[in-house]
């Protein structure tokens, strides 16, 4: 991109950080809803895509921030500028927001004039040097008081979608959201991205390493990680509807009441890199060499299917009282 | 890498661009206390502003050999209304005429706020992102909840404290202060009966906006001129476009940067445009198409969109200020 007031600058760490729940809706929305939804600029467009599945994504909308950033070593490092922060609905059903940046290698001494940065949407610019490493994990382990904290600006969008008049704040089931941190460090141009580590911690977190080379977009990297955050939360909230809920134990809930949202709502969202730049759609096959994603959302599924197919018929011992 | 060969058009939406001249001259403002002040006044206006067009114009030669500048008028039809176009605009094209002056559009005031439909105002007021004071890390109220825009952090409002003392008097600060602060604080519009009424410097920076070329609606350029086909201009000012081309002119409305021609008494008004113009996130499609052509021409516009407006303050002709007093 031309920069009119001078070199370009370039981004050394890219961070992020994906937040993922149900919609509080009975019905999922169709397009027009989505787009609806979303348009959070009147004058903006929001990105709808019917095809493999229905994704709309909003335009992204800035938020000043002039504050510390987490830095794993204990560094104070005073930042200024503008985190973007988006929303998108997969089918209908699956509400994401994610907040992001991009930090250059160093900054001015003193703050600009605020201008400056609103014309270099969604960078976040050190006053003085960078500590890359030390900011990378410091993002990773999460904000402390005071410091830029985008889980909270991811958080804030999706409260406030939440509430939007068009949402009957009701779910189909209960389930958890998931948090995805992500940072990205950058790499020379024409290099192949790749993924260094995805991390499953409790509490619904996740940590997410990758290389970026300096021609792929911030914007594409915010793409892979809501992808992968959004299978994640498949996975994890079916696996927990099969594993925590006592099915069939005789004063669980039956087996048709817990499966039947997940084969209604759920079974069909599986659609890894569907909307994924094509220069990091391959980061998902490490994912499904080890531990292997859809190896296991198809196992999930055999186990739904099957579970769902023992009700069909009577149990034997069943059959035989009945004699 | 290969062209992907399935698109879909609404997952790809684009910025279109503008025509772009090199400098948009902004001629003058009409109110209705100008008007009522009879023709003399614009007459004496248009004989000021003559001189620094001059000036202005050859500011614009020293950068380039051919040059394209575009001269509007702007017409308060927003908080007050007056005359009619078929009565104004005549008087105002004889009296711009007679200092040796053409105006190639005019523009309604009331087009800031609402053009073709489309609500402008709303839709900038929606692209506000507030200078952080430091600190920030991303909790403050949108700007959209309070009506109030400012350059830096207010005086806290403590009335007590737990223990009921009372607290000393802290002072607001300019966040960009340098030693001192300079604080100002901007009311974007007010609430009444319902309506909300857009100030008067929040519609001069849409307006800035627009000559800027940074305006856009899903994309599309909004406040396209008409050229006025008629005879007469209409009885209404609701039946006139919201912008109208008035010459045959080849320099488009919109420029790479304005100059604004205003009495002195607009000072305030216009340094709080400067104060919204730099907390709005202009449509960055539109933004990389100004600066990647403007760089093309050899004339780069500045960075931030705020520094890409100049202005000339004169002094108001006399008796302006007796015809206020009656």
């Amino acid at each position: 991109m031309p920069s009119p007031s001078g070199p370009p600058t370039h981004s050394v760490l890219v961070c992020g950080e994906v937040r993922t729940c149900l919609l509080p809706s009975l019905q999922a929305l169709d397009g027009r809803a989505a787009a609806q939804l979303l348009r959070l600029r009147a004058d903006d467009h929001v990105r709808v895509s019917e095809r493999p599945t229905m994704y709309a994504l909003s335009p992204e909308v800035l938020t000043g921030v002039d504050c510390g950033l987490p830095a794993a070593n204990g560094a104070k490092v005073r930042a200024v500028g503008t985190v973007a922060v988006r929303g998108a609905l997969t089918e209908g059903r699956l509400l994401q927001s994610t907040a992001y940046v991009s930090l250059p290698a160093a900054g001015p001494d003193v703050r600009r004039p605020w201008g400056q940065y609103l014309v270099r949407p969604g960078l976040v610019e050190p006053l003085g040097k960078l500590p890359r490493q030390a900011v990378a994990e410091g993002v990773l382990r999460g904000a402390g008081r005071g410091e830029l904290d985008l889980g909270m600006i991811a958080e804030g969008l999706l409260a406030q979608l939440r509430r939007h008049a068009l949402l009957d704040r009701r779910v189909p089931f209960k389930s958890s959201p998931t948090r995805l941190r992500w940072v990205a460090r950058r790499e020379p141009e024409g290099g192949r991205a790749s993924l260094v580590n995805f991390t499953v911690a409790e509490g619904g977190l996740r940590a997410m390493e990758l290389l970026l080379p300096a021609d792929v977009p911030a914007a594409a990297a915010a793409g892979l990680c809501e992808d992968l955050a959004l299978h994640d939360w498949l996975l994890t909230t079916t696996q927990y509807m099969l594993d925590n809920s006592r099915l069939g134990a005789a004063d669980g809930p039956s087996v048709v009441e817990v499966l039947h949202p997940v084969v209604v709502h759920l079974l069909h969202l599986w659609m890894p890199r569907a909307h994924v730049d094509p220069a990091l759609g391959h980061l998902w096959d490490v994912l499904e060499d080890r531990p292997g994603f859809s190896r296991q959302w198809e196992n999930l599924g055999r186990r739904i299917r099957d579970r769902l197919a023992l009700q069909a018929v009577p149990r034997p011992y069943e059959a035989l009282s009945r004699r | 890498m290969t062209e992907a060969v399935f698109r879909e058009s609404t997952a790809e939406p684009r910025t279109q661009s503008v025509p772009l001249a090199h400098l948009s001259v902004e001629l003058g403002h009409l109110y209705m206390e100008d008007f009522e002040a009879g023709p003399e006044r614009l007459r004496e206006h248009f004989a000021e502003v003559r001189v620094w067009v001059d000036a202005v114009r050859a500011s614009v030669d020293r950068r380039t050999k051919r040059p394209r500048i575009s001269t509007c008028f702007l017409v308060d039809d927003y908080f007050s209304r007056f005359s009619t176009p078929a009565e104004l605009i005549p008087m105002v094209l004889k009296e711009a005429e007679r200092a040796g002056l053409v105006i190639d559009y005019l523009a309604r005031e009331s087009a800031c706020a609402v053009a073709d439909r489309i609500e402008l105002a709303e839709s900038v007021m929606h692209r506000l992102v507030e200078s952080p004071p430091p600190g920030s890390y991303g909790s403050r109220p949108p700007v959209s909840r309070t009506g109030w825009l400012a350059n830096g952090q207010r005086t806290p409002w403590t009335p007590r404290s737990a223990l009921g003392e009372i607290k000393g008097w802290e002072p607001p600060r300019e966040t960009a202060a340098r030693n001192h602060s300079v604080f100002m604080d901007v009311e974007l519009w007010s609430e009444k009966d319902g309506r909300r009424l857009w100030s008067c410097p929040f519609l001069a920076a849409v307006w800035q906006l627009a000559r800027l070329g940074l305006l856009r609606h899903l994309g599309e350029p909004v406040l396209v001129p008409t050229s006025w086909a008629g005879e007469d201009f209409p009885h209404d000012w609701d039946r006139l476009p919201p912008l109208t081309r008035l010459t045959d002119t080849k320099a488009a409305f919109s420029a790479y940067r304005t100059c604004t021609l205003m009495p002195n008494r607009f000072l305030a008004v216009e340094d709080a445009v400067r104060l919204i113009l730099d907390q709005i996130d202009v449509d960055a499609g539109a933004l990389d198409q100004v600066a990647t052509r403007s760089a093309g021409e050899g004339m780069p516009v500045p960075a931030a969109v705020a520094q890409r407006a100049t202005y000339v303050f004169y002094e108001e002709p006399g008796g302006a200020s007796a015809a206020e007093e009656a």
